[in-house]
């Protein structure tokens, strides 16, 4: 097996989490002897983010600007195929995802399974004891029902920001990504090209500190975005 | 239709008329985007100068006033004027993350040499 595997950590003012993500990474490749290398996508960070990645020599790319969180992983695909990496995964640097479930979502894609993988909380065999709240899992299910209407795929976690995809994918990411909610966009995107979606189950952690991209009360906004977007693609043409 | 309301009318037109004017002039817009703009204007100065005839179609059209009429198709107008501002401002702000991007990647690339 001969994969070159990168990990893309988006890191918008994450000064309180990188460095304990990074080093859990480096301490895993060291134990395990895998070779996952780490691209931390600085995202216009405002906090001391870019200083802790520079004084720890973490290998990261520093956004002029702010793009938001489809920018700033794309920005880590377009690294990723530069460097000739075969399998590119999107990690978040709050310490909400675990490296050792890294070997279990590349899998399906070294044995040619899938395009992508995402590493999922809710799907059978998960043993999570972190789901988030309520509410949000209520959104998530609704989300999910809407990609099976319109792609007959039933994705489970469809929010996940612990995913995996493969060379192809990483070329096509690198020149087209959503700018907007992603994760669910990008995921409908590629079923309806006809691209395989796996998922595996994983355990994620609550997040160790700062605020996560997803805000309560924009929650209902996220919702109707998502849920038209998910329509409009369905009516659009793919060659 | 009150020959002072057409007056009011004409000079609005004729101020608007030298505004696009002056921002054609000095290039802040491209022309293209300013053809709807001299539309608009194209259309007051007639409503000005022929007042009888939007009063019959205004009319035949079921408007009680010409007013609503002329009000109503400002509206549809300015809705089309801003969803052409709106995919221009996407577009611009496609280019700008392809440029953020792109740079952010070179400068490391840069010092990596």
């Amino acid at each position: 097996m001969n994969e070159k595997i990168l990990l893309i950590i988006p890191a918008y003012n994450e000064e309180e989490n990188i460095l304990d993500t990074y080093n859990s990474i480096v301490t895993y490749n060291k134990e395990n002897n895998t070779l996952y290398d780490v691209i931390v996508i600085n995202d216009g960070s405002v906090d001391n983010t870019d200083k802790i990645l520079k004084e720890n020599k973490i290998p990261h790319v520093s956004l002029i600007g702010n793009l938001g969180i489809g920018g700033a992983v794309q920005t880590g695909y377009k690294y990723a195929k530069e460097n000739d990496y075969s399998i590119a995964i999107q990690f978040d640097g709050d310490g909400q995802h675990d490296v050792a479930y890294v070997k279990d979502i590349i899998q399906p894609i070294i044995n040619n399974k899938a395009d992508m993988v995402i590493g999922s909380r809710f799907v059978q065999g998960s043993t999570s004891d972190f789901k988030s709240t309520k509410a949000r899992q209520m959104g998530i299910r609704i989300i999910s029902f809407f990609i099976k209407m319109f792609t007959k795929t039933k994705i489970f976690d469809v929010t996940s920001g612990f995913r995996a995809i493969d060379r192809n994918l990483i070329e096509k990411f690198a020149n087209d990504y959503p700018l907007e909610y992603p994760e669910p966009i990008s995921t409908t995107e590629i079923i309806l090209q006809n691209y395989k979606v796996a998922e595996v189950p994983v355990k994620m952690r609550e997040r160790l500190g700062g605020v996560s991209s997803i805000r309560s009360w924009k929650n209902v906004y996220y919702m109707i975005n998502v849920l038209l977007s998910i329509i409009i693609i369905k009516f659009r043409r793919y060659k | 239709m009150p020959i002072n309301l057409r007056i009011m009318v004409f000079i609005v037109a004729l101020i608007l008329a030298l505004t696009i004017y002056k921002v054609l002039k000095h290039g802040l817009v491209p022309v293209k985007y300013s053809l709807l703009w001299i539309l608009s204007i194209i259309v007051m100065l007639l409503i000005a100068v022929f007042p009888n005839f939007l009063i019959f179609i205004s009319k035949a059209m079921g408007f009680v006033t010409l007013a609503n009429m002329i009000a109503g198709v400002f509206i549809v107008v300015l809705f089309f004027i801003t969803i052409s501002l709106t995919i221009i401002v996407s577009t611009q702000k496609k280019r700008i993350t392809l440029l953020v991007q792109e740079v952010s990647l070179l400068k490391e690339n840069i010092k990596k040499e």
